[in-house]
């Protein structure tokens, strides 16, 4: 069975096309790296992907959910296993560490809890998130403000968010972009590692061909729309894809 | 022609476009500035009101008063702690209903689907009701609820709230919709409700700006709770009117040194808590990072605003329930029928009933016989005096605004922090302790003409100098005055680039770092601001000609002692057109600016 289900899938935005026929499949715990030049239709792919949009045409199925034909579980459940990680991350700088956390089991929860998990958070859940902080090194600013950490340090909250929304897929929009470039590796080496532990699909939009090359062993090209290539791709597959 | 040759162009259009400006006013309003009967001496009054300044009483001055009479100062504390009490109220009526308000004018709750359009000039239609509201005066509202509901400290409250909602409400709705919408993104897009995106992604990220827009609205409301004593209503207005009225001078200025210092301890404590907000608190105690519970009981907590939080709730507990009956009891029927009798007078002259209290039959017979003579009493009420007082009204906003600025831009590079130091911009220079002193007194005038309220400024100007346009217009221009010169400032002193380093650095002087790169740099910043303050302006002039110089304000202070309330209300919303003409003329000016 696969996770994600694509098939000839076009996004239009008046008249430009983001996309335009693209077609993937992918398997549970699967480790995919997007790359492309920029306009090349990486964000609009997530975006379908996270059920955040509608195709234009085609179809776009998640987790077994379909926004134009049908879902098997409601949207919003359906929703709470897909785990986004935008290119500026989305979190509040002015709430502790531990708010942006709480927030990601907005999905499964309601409003009033909402409300609690904000100034009192439960026993359990301050446990979890503190297991899932120490696991990703900055358990000691669990209750800092987030706009008093580092780039770096900001980028793992996020991901410790997805984590604690308990995620069955990771779609990463450029996730290299907040942190300074020797800190790369070690940010895709934890995505990876997280996604072999907890057998996480992974879906990541990059620029930098070496490290998709060396992290992960499927990558999708896309150029202007359209899937260039899938798979390992060839030095010449790469340089053609960024020739204008 | 290149683009800052045109941007150097376009601005002296603007000097020539305010020189020529300020002529129209001076030939609309006069010359005359001093307008007293010919034995009077402006000198000699003036120099005893001011020389007063420095023997404030602190007992009362009047001779013959009873020995059972209130004290002075006891007089005076209960005026200060009223005057406090009606703003504490008022605001915390303004806050919840301006959250609300401000939700429900923000594009935060619109749907995508269909109902999205329709909902949407819904949503438009009440940001004009916000605009009306706040475009009329807290003094109008104030006479309109004196004669609705009757005199009573709740009257004083409601008058002072509604303006603020309304005002709470568009700035709220405004810091709404500026938040980046990602963290609200997340949270949807992993499923949760747009009101949890909302409750977590966007109200936290906003809730620092409106707290800090929140408090600055108090202090306004303090400033114009103590103005409602001049129409009657026991704050500390109305003892400094009875005192200045009496020639008692030294207890007026005991009366505004302890209003402006309260004025400046509230404004000071803001700061504090705007400072607070926007940085956080560092973390005081390492915690063993191995222990939940150790982190959280050490959890950076800012107990100083914590506790004003506090004692702020214990203050609105305390002015909600201690001190006089909010609403002084009355017969219900009464309240009712006096309710009633003011809605007739309210009700345009020619489909008026005649009664003072009608029945439904009375009041759509009226309206029948009536209706067609409205159009021509409203033509009528145009053109005299309603044409006039409005262009009076403009005409005094126009000037004030322009020597408020004129006199800003020259007190600025005296005043600004980064140049007023022994290092301006980070370099050593000389003369940096005269400099340093000039620059505290500067900012000290700033800090003072703001602290008090242009009502105030204009009763005392125009009992000096007599009934004419001119001290309205400067009482006006000193308030703003402090209030531009402190905003421009911070611009200058949120400058902080090489050019002006530069200049001085090449030898150049203060001045020349000033007017050579630190003002074409702040241009722009500087004229969004003066245009705000002058949409501010024609708000206030609107109510200021109740002093008795022929404007709105006069037309309406007339009208109120003969109860037409139809005209005060034809006036007032007169008065609310051209606030809200001026808010759109400067929000498009500011629009252009930006881009």
């Amino acid at each position: 069975m696969s996770l994600i289900q694509v098939k000839d899938a076009t996004r239009r935005y008046g008249a430009t096309s983001a996309l335009a026929g693209v077609s993937l499949s992918l398997a549970p715990g699967e480790k995919v790296a997007l790359i492309g030049p920029s306009g090349s239709g990486k964000t609009t792919l997530l975006r379908l992907l996270g059920l955040q949009e509608k195709p234009s045409a085609g179809n776009v199925s998640t987790l077994g959910c379909d926004l134009c034909a049908g879902c098997a579980m409601s949207i919003r459940e359906t929703r709470s296993k897909i785990g986004m990680l935008p290119q500026d991350l989305g979190l509040v700088a002015n709430l502790r560490v531990i708010q942006n956390i709480v927030l990601g089991r907005s999905g499964t929860r309601n409003l009033l809890r909402t409300c609690r998990d904000l100034f009192f958070p439960s026993k359990s859940d301050r446990r979890e998130i503190f297991e899932s902080l120490q696991r990703l090194d900055i358990a000691e600013k669990m209750y800092d403000r987030t706009d008093s950490l580092s780039g770096g340090q900001r980028q793992r909250v996020a991901l410790a968010r997805s984590l604690f929304q308990g995620a069955e897929i990771l779609l990463a929009d450029e996730p290299l972009s907040a942190v300074d470039p020797a800190r790369g590796r070690d940010v895709l080496k934890l995505l990876t590692s997280l996604s072999d532990e907890q057998g996480l699909s992974l879906i990541v939009s990059l620029h930098q061909v070496e490290l998709a090359r060396e992290f992960f062993p499927r990558i999708i090209g896309l150029k202007e729309g359209k899937i260039v290539f899938d798979g390992t791709p060839t030095d010449e597959q790469i340089a053609e894809l960024y020739q204008s | 022609m290149n683009a800052s040759w045109r941007m150097i162009f376009g601005r002296r259009w603007l000097l020539v476009i305010l020189a020529l400006l300020f002529a129209w006013t001076v030939g609309r309003l006069g010359t005359q500035i001093v307008n007293l009967s010919e034995t009077a001496d402006p000198w000699a009054a003036s120099a005893r009101f001011f020389g007063a300044a420095f023997s404030p009483s602190f007992s009362d001055q009047n001779p013959s008063l009873p020995a059972t009479a209130t004290p002075f100062l006891e007089r005076l504390g209960t005026d200060l702690l009223r005057t406090l009490r009606y703003a504490v109220i008022a605001i915390s009526i303004a806050i919840p209903l301006g959250l609300i308000l401000g939700l429900f004018a923000s594009e935060q709750w619109l749907p995508t689907n269909k109902s999205r359009p329709v909902l949407n000039s819904l949503r438009w239609i009440l940001r004009m009701g916000l605009s009306l509201i706040r475009a009329i005066h807290e003094l109008i509202w104030a006479l309109l609820f004196l004669a609705a509901v009757g005199d009573s400290p709740l009257t004083a409250c409601l008058a002072l709230a509604i303006p603020s909602s309304a005002i709470l409400g568009k700035v709220f709705s405004e810091l709404i919709d500026e938040q980046i919408r990602s963290a609200r993104n997340v949270i949807t897009a992993s499923g949760g409700s747009g009101a949890q995106g909302f409750i977590g992604g966007i109200l936290p990220a906003a809730l620092p700006d409106m707290i800090s827009y929140a408090l600055y609205r108090f202090e306004c409301a303090l400033r114009s709770s103590a103005v409602l004593g001049f129409i009657g209503i026991e704050t500390i207005g109305l003892g400094i009117r009875r005192s200045f009225n009496n020639i008692y001078y030294g207890e007026v200025w005991t009366q505004l040194y302890v209003l402006i210092a309260l004025v400046i301890i509230v404004e000071s404590i803001g700061n504090l808590i705007r400072r607070r907000l926007r940085n956080g608190v560092p973390r005081r105690k390492e915690a063993p990072s191995d222990s939940e519970t150790a982190l959280r009981k050490t959890a950076p907590k800012d107990h100083f605003v914590r506790s004003l939080g506090m004692a702020a709730i214990i203050g609105i507990l305390a002015a909600w329930n201690l001190g006089d009956i909010l609403l002084k009891p009355g017969i219900e029927g009464q309240r009712i029928e006096r309710l009633s009798r003011f809605l007739a007078q309210l009700t345009p002259d020619p489909v008026a009933p005649e009664r003072p209290v009608p029945t439904w039959e009375e009041r759509k017979k009226a309206w029948n016989t009536g209706s067609d003579q409205v159009i021509p009493w409203l033509t009528n009420l145009w053109k005299s005096p309603g044409q006039e007082a409005l262009t009076n009204t403009v005409a005094m906003s126009v000037a004030a605004i322009i020597l408020a600025g004129a006199t800003a831009l020259l007190l600025v590079p005296w005043g600004a922090r980064t140049l007023a130091s022994a290092k301006p911009l980070g370099l050593e220079m000389m003369g940096g302790k005269i400099r340093g002193l000039i620059g505290a007194f500067v900012r000290g005038i700033f800090i003072l003409t703001r602290a008090v309220p242009e009502y105030l400024y204009a009763f005392l100007l125009v009992g000096i100098l007599g009934p004419s346009a001119w001290p309205l217009v400067f009482a006006l221009a000193l308030h703003n005055l402090g209030i531009l010169g402190r905003l421009w400032s911070e611009v200058v002193e949120n400058r902080n680039t090489s050019e002006p380093r530069e200049i001085l650095r090449l030898g150049g002087s203060r001045l020349q770092a000033f007017l050579a790169a630190l003002l074409p740099l702040s241009l722009n910043r500087f004229i969004l601001f003066f245009f705000y303050r002058w949409e501010s302006c024609v708000r206030e002039a609107t109510v200021l000609g109740m002093l008795g110089i022929s404007s709105l304000g006069y037309y309406i202070s007339i009208r109120e002692s003969f109860l037409q309330y139809d005209q005060i209300l034809f006036f007032a919303l007169l008065g609310a057109a051209a606030v809200i003409a001026g808010d759109i003329l400067s929000d498009v000016l500011r629009k252009k600016l930006r881009s």
